[in-house]
């Protein structure tokens, strides 16, 4: 055995959309970084359908740009289709998506982490953790050990170890361990965290055939296009001039790929359906799915069914809706989005060829279902620190969740927080009411999950504070507090911010020339009045010159608070009320088994827990406000006791 | 859809509660707390809000939105952090009638208050650090003895038919919601066409259900308070003589004298199973002296609140024409006709027409009226009378179907009635010409959900997803 003799700030072990956000975050806030993964050629895979963004997902990805993420960016450069969903509905719900080129998405993220100062790359598969007795006699991590017999030593540790903790795929009765078709499975790691007393449980999850393009006819399909004007997920209009990386950060290079133009040349993806053969394939084989004869114990998602779940449960509808989406612009690979499954192959091959335009689908890569252990993230702190285990971060899967949008955000906090632990600062937590990340990671962490999670803006209570467009705005003060972003930018986002609150009461202060006829009341009546359509059709092009002028992400930020005023203004209320008790902080040494009075039920909730706000302790289910009455009064009593 | 949101409260709104025991006593306070007090001070007292007196006892009329003078009450301002709550508070004492109370705190939430929750006072005392250690002690004991019992009772009448009612309620709105959300965050999958005339049905069912709801506050009071009966009458259709035989004793002077009784008497009395509240009241006179016009304002006062309006005449008499203020009231379950002096003439009941009653001009309302002709000297036509009074108090209570019991509290019907504001602000934006984005009427959605939360426990947003995976084929 020997060992590297560097001591890192943070090791992270895997470099899936997780561990690649977290090594970036780590170095390019100067902490020196050590990434290991398996396997160098796979970094940033995209091991299911070849698409970022989407409802809520792509809210989080504009999140992570404002936070000096990579995902948005390497996005935006590496795209083949843009589409904002929801442009019927309001600005707080409409989300931009992006079909990417798996493989140059990769390139450009890998070659990312090579440029990254600060950053080291190595593979190596990580099999143990390292531990010893920190000051407090809890247990802390001190490194790791790989399969290549060599240790790294580091002050933190991150795991994201996605789907390949005791990953095992099934292909109707046939099993393979690995947490991707094509690669291994991290079959020890789990003993160290075993040995720390960290609960292990299991998830299921599944991904589609993949087929040979030249062998679909597109003429039975119906093309889905992209839009003619792309909406990007990165700020163009903060971000830096030049080479796309932080000014300030030392470069080992130049900038030396080519960048495709974002939104350029886009590729179409392809609607089909089942067919009433299908449904019959899928029903007489029922018996030999993975899924249907009990070979997995993991838990699936409902958002995202099998095939076979969703001709079970919904057994009333004739035919289901399948995306083809194309894998690259360099490979004729095809994705059926619609289509996972876990039936055995020579069952995919007749139902993939009962599908309208697949009648001679040639099956490159079978569907399977994978199955892996997560631990389950009630276990964390909210900066995403193992209670258990000091100096251990978690993120991506392994926190029970799904997605490669969910898995960034919380990578990106991770490398944040690694390493101002190790620097013995304070930890990056986002509130609720700040972005989707907020309630992401403060979901996990007080209610856990027992599906894999994937974020809906339905879960934000505050959703119509999070429109696609204010990321930036909202996340500014963490960017700024963290070092997260370059002083040009912040400045720029600064002036941006300054411009919308001065057009914002412009609008309520000032009135329309009469000659315009649009009516009493000041411009932010009108608009209003415009979007209720009580007075409607007039365009809005005889707004002021001067505010026409502006940057169209500046306009739409202004007419969004202006229109939607008076809705804003109760969710800013709501969250004025709701800060109260966040702001109620419980130490995280709290016996709650001293409180007295507590129910034994919401005792032994709280214990599992371990909230640090009160807010958060409202939150776990079952805890009720008598108890909250009674926590509270307890800490101030502990407080002025001190 | 939300006009009146416009105006921004910096932190924390303004709550206000009756901070003495319910129920009728000397006195009752009423305590606000929060940055509105300067204002509502100012308002409610005329008063100039620079120049509040603070931390004295001022004597004023309470003057309400709508211009009505409440009570003559005892008020103090005092402006925060030197407060009980650290917050500016306004301590309002009024006579200790419940109704008062009642007007009060309704007035004070119309302008912009909110129920304060079980310990919220001090729970903001705490957050301002006005409390000491050893208070703190004191109060932690308190409240815990009191949200045992508190959470008892609600334990009890949540699993009762106040849980199963909301409940259903909660198990429609997550529904909607689902459906609702459904086109907001799966916008690619392949779903049934929306359908937002399901959902504006839908909206309204809860509505009503939220209304049916809310109506029972007055059976809650019922059981509490009794069920409130006003006698009113012209001076001596004998009134007081009517009171006196139901109750079974001279209770209230009875005099021949017209105009005796000038202020309220007011007798409890078990009625079958109902406790009876009669309220006699001054004597309705065409042409009143200046003492009897302030009773007789204090007459009509007591008709919102009245379960059974006893509307007493002389049965020798012809059938006047009925005061002016009785009128919004003038419905077949509100009042009763009721013809005293029946030993000077015949006996029976009848509907007024039916009677024959020679009246003076146009019936109208009055023809429907079910009048009881009853001696009070004799006792003839009383049980008649009594009977049919059971019957209108088990009509309340039925005002809630299949559930005999139900009866929400004053904080149940702020949240009740918030819910019902945003469900209807939901619907509006619905049907409005040009419908209202989605995730607005979602917005309001979630406030009624929020509200009925605060009564049945906290909606887990897990169940709306439920309600989603469960109605819809979600998944590409």
């Amino acid at each position: 055995m020997s060992s590297d003799l560097q001591i890192y700030e943070v090791i992270v072990c895997g470099a899936g959309h997780a561990g690649c956000e977290a090594a970036l975050a780590a170095a390019r806030m100067g902490a020196r970084t050590l990434l290991l993964t398996g396997n160098l050629d796979t970094v940033a895979q995209m091991s299911c359908n070849p698409a970022i963004g989407g409802q809520a997902k792509g809210q989080i990805v504009r999140e992570i740009d404002a936070l000096g993420g990579e995902m948005a960016i390497n996005t935006d450069l590496t795209g083949i289709q843009f589409r904002l969903l929801n442009e019927s509905k309001g600005p707080a719900v409409q989300s931009p998506r992006a079909q990417c080129d798996k493989k140059a998405y990769q390139f450009r993220l890998k070659h990312t982490l090579e440029l990254q100062a600060n950053l080291h790359l190595f593979q190596a598969t990580v099999t143990g953790l390292i531990f010893s007795n920190g000051r407090a006699g809890q247990r802390e991590v001190v490194g790791v050990r790989t399969n290549l017999d060599l240790e790294f030593h580091g002050r933190t540790v991150i795991v994201t170890t996605g789907t390949f903790l005791r990953g095992l795929m099934h292909i109707g009765q046939n099993k393979n361990e690995g947490g991707r078709l094509g690669d291994f499975s991290a079959k020890t790691l789990s003993t160290s965290f075993i040995e720390a007393g960290i609960e292990l449980q299991r998830l299921k999850t599944g991904t589609p055939p993949r087929i040979a393009g030249r062998s679909i006819d597109f003429s039975k399909m119906e093309a889905q296009r992209g839009d003619a004007k792309p909406t990007l997920f990165a700020y163009h209009d903060t971000r830096d001039d030049g080479p796309l990386f932080h000014v300030e950060h030392d470069m080992i290079g130049r900038e030396q790929r080519l960048g495709w133009v974002p939104g350029s040349d886009q590729v179409p993806c392809w609607l089909t359906h089942t067919t009433e053969r299908t449904a019959k394939l899928v029903r007489d084989n029922l018996h030999l799915s993975a899924m249907y004869s009990g070979e997995i114990e993991g838990v699936g998602p409902r958002y995202c069914p099998s095939i076979e779940d969703k001709f079970v449960r919904f057994a009333d509808k004739p035919r289901h809706i399948l995306y083809l989406e194309p894998e690259g612009r360099a490979t004729n690979e095809y994705y059926i989005n619609g289509l996972s499954t876990s039936l055995p192959f020579p069952v995919q091959v007749e139902m993939v060829r009962s599908i309208p335009g697949l009648e001679r689908a040639e099956l490159i890569r079978p569907a399977y279902a994978v199955e892996y252990d997560f631990a389950p993230p009630t276990q964390l702190l909210a900066s995403l620190e193992s209670k258990l285990v000091e100096n251990l971060f978690f993120a991506g899967q392994i926190n029970g969740t799904s997605g490669y949008e969910e898995a960034a955000c919380q990578g990106l906090v991770a490398g944040v927080n690694a390493t101002l632990k190790g620097r013995g600062q304070s930890p990056l937590v986002i509130g609720r009411h700040e972005g989707y990340t907020g309630v992401l990671i403060d979901d996990l962490v007080t209610k856990g999950t027992s599906e894999p999670y994937r974020m809906f803006t339905s879960r934000a209570e505050h959703r119509l504070l999070f429109n696609h467009g204010s990321a930036e705005l909202r996340l500014e003060h963490h960017a700024r507090t963290h070092g997260l972003l370059s002083n040009t930018r912040l400045a720029r986002i600064a002036t941006k911010r300054v411009q919308v609150d001065q057009w914002v009461t412009q609008f309520e202060v000032t009135r329309p020339g009469s000659d315009l006829g649009l009516g009493q009341g000041t411009w932010g009546d009108w608009l209003r009045r415009r979007q209720s359509g009580t007075d409607g059709g007039v365009q809005l092009d005889v707004l002021p010159e001067a505010f026409l002028a502006l940057a169209s992400a500046v306009r739409d930020e202004v007419l969004y608070r202006v229109t939607y005023a008076g809705y804003l203004a109760r969710e800013v209320r709501h969250v004025a009320r709701l800060q109260e008790v966040e702001k109620i902080k419980i130490p995280a040494s709290f016996d709650f088994g001293a409180v007295q009075g507590l129910r034994t039920e919401s005792l032994a909730k709280l214990k599992a827990t371990r909230p640090l706000s009160l807010g958060q302790a409202s939150r776990i289910s079952g805890v009720n406000p008598a108890d909250i009455s009674i926590l509270m009064i307890h800490l101030d009593t502990r407080r002025r006791s001190l | 859809m939300c006009e009146n949101e416009q105006t921004m409260v910096s932190v924390g709104d303004t709550i206000t509660a009756l901070a003495t025991p319910n129920g009728t006593g000397a006195i009752a306070m009423v305590r606000v707390s929060g940055a509105l007090c300067g204002a509502l001070a100012a308002a409610i007292f005329g008063r100039e809000a620079k120049n509040l007196p603070e931390g004295r006892q001022c004597y004023s009329d309470y003057r309400a939105l709508d211009e009505r003078i409440l009570d003559d009450v005892v008020w103090g301002f005092r402006r925060g952090p030197k407060t009980f709550t650290g917050e500016d508070t306004l301590e309002i004492c009024t006579h200790g009638n419940p109704l008062i109370v009642q007007l009060v705190l309704g007035d004070l939430l119309a302008r912009g208050c909110r129920s304060a929750e079980a310990g919220e006072f001090t729970r903001r005392a705490f957050l301002s650090g006005r409390m000491d250690l050893t208070q703190a002690e004191a109060v932690m004991d308190l409240i815990h003895a009191q949200s045992e019992r508190a959470l008892q009772a609600a334990r009890l009448q949540l699993q009762g038919g106040l849980g199963r009612h909301l409940e259903r309620l909660i198990g429609a709105l997550l529904e909607i919601l689902a459906r609702i959300e459904a086109y907001i965050d799966f916008p690619d999958e392949d779903l049934p066409t929306e359908d937002r005339g399901l959902v504006v049905d839908s909206l309204a069912n809860v509505l009503r259900g939220t209304e049916r709801l809310l109506a029972t506050h007055r059976y809650g009071d019922m059981l509490r308070d009794g069920f409130k009966t006003v006698l009113l009458g012209l001076p001596n259709v004998g009134k007081s003589s009517l009171l006196n035989a139901l109750v079974g004793r001279d209770r209230a002077i009875v005099s021949s004298e017209p105009g005796t009784t000038r202020d309220f008497i007011e007798e409890r009395m078990h009625i079958g199973p109902h406790l009876l509240r009669l309220i006699d009241t001054a004597g309705i006179n065409p042409s009143p002296g200046a003492v009897e016009c302030l009773g007789m304002e204090k007459t009509f006062e007591r008709l919102p609140e009245a379960d059974l309006i006893l509307w007493v005449i002389d049965g020798t008499e012809p059938l006047p024409t009925p005061p002016q203020q009785l009128m919004p009231y003038l419905t077949p379950d509100r009042v009763f006709l009721v013809r005293n002096k029946a030993d000077l003439i015949g006996g029976g009941t009848a509907t007024a027409e039916g009677d024959g009653f020679k009246g003076t001009g146009d019936l109208g309302a009055v023809s429907l009226l079910s009048v009881h002709t009853v001696s009070a000297f004799t006792g003839a036509g009383l049980d008649d009378l009594r009977a049919a009074i059971i019957v209108r108090a088990d009509a309340l209570r039925r005002s809630v179907a299949g559930d005999e019991h139900l009866a929400i509290n004053a904080r149940h019907a702020d949240a009740l009635s918030r819910a019902g504001a945003a469900l209807s602000a939901a619907r509006a934006g619905l049907v409005a010409a040009v419908p209202a984005p989605i995730e607005l009427v979602s917005s309001d959605v979630r406030m009624a959900l929020d509200a009925l939360g605060e009564v049945a426990g906290r909606v887990d947003n897990e169940r709306m997803l439920d309600a989603l995976f469960s109605t819809f084929c979600i998944g590409k």
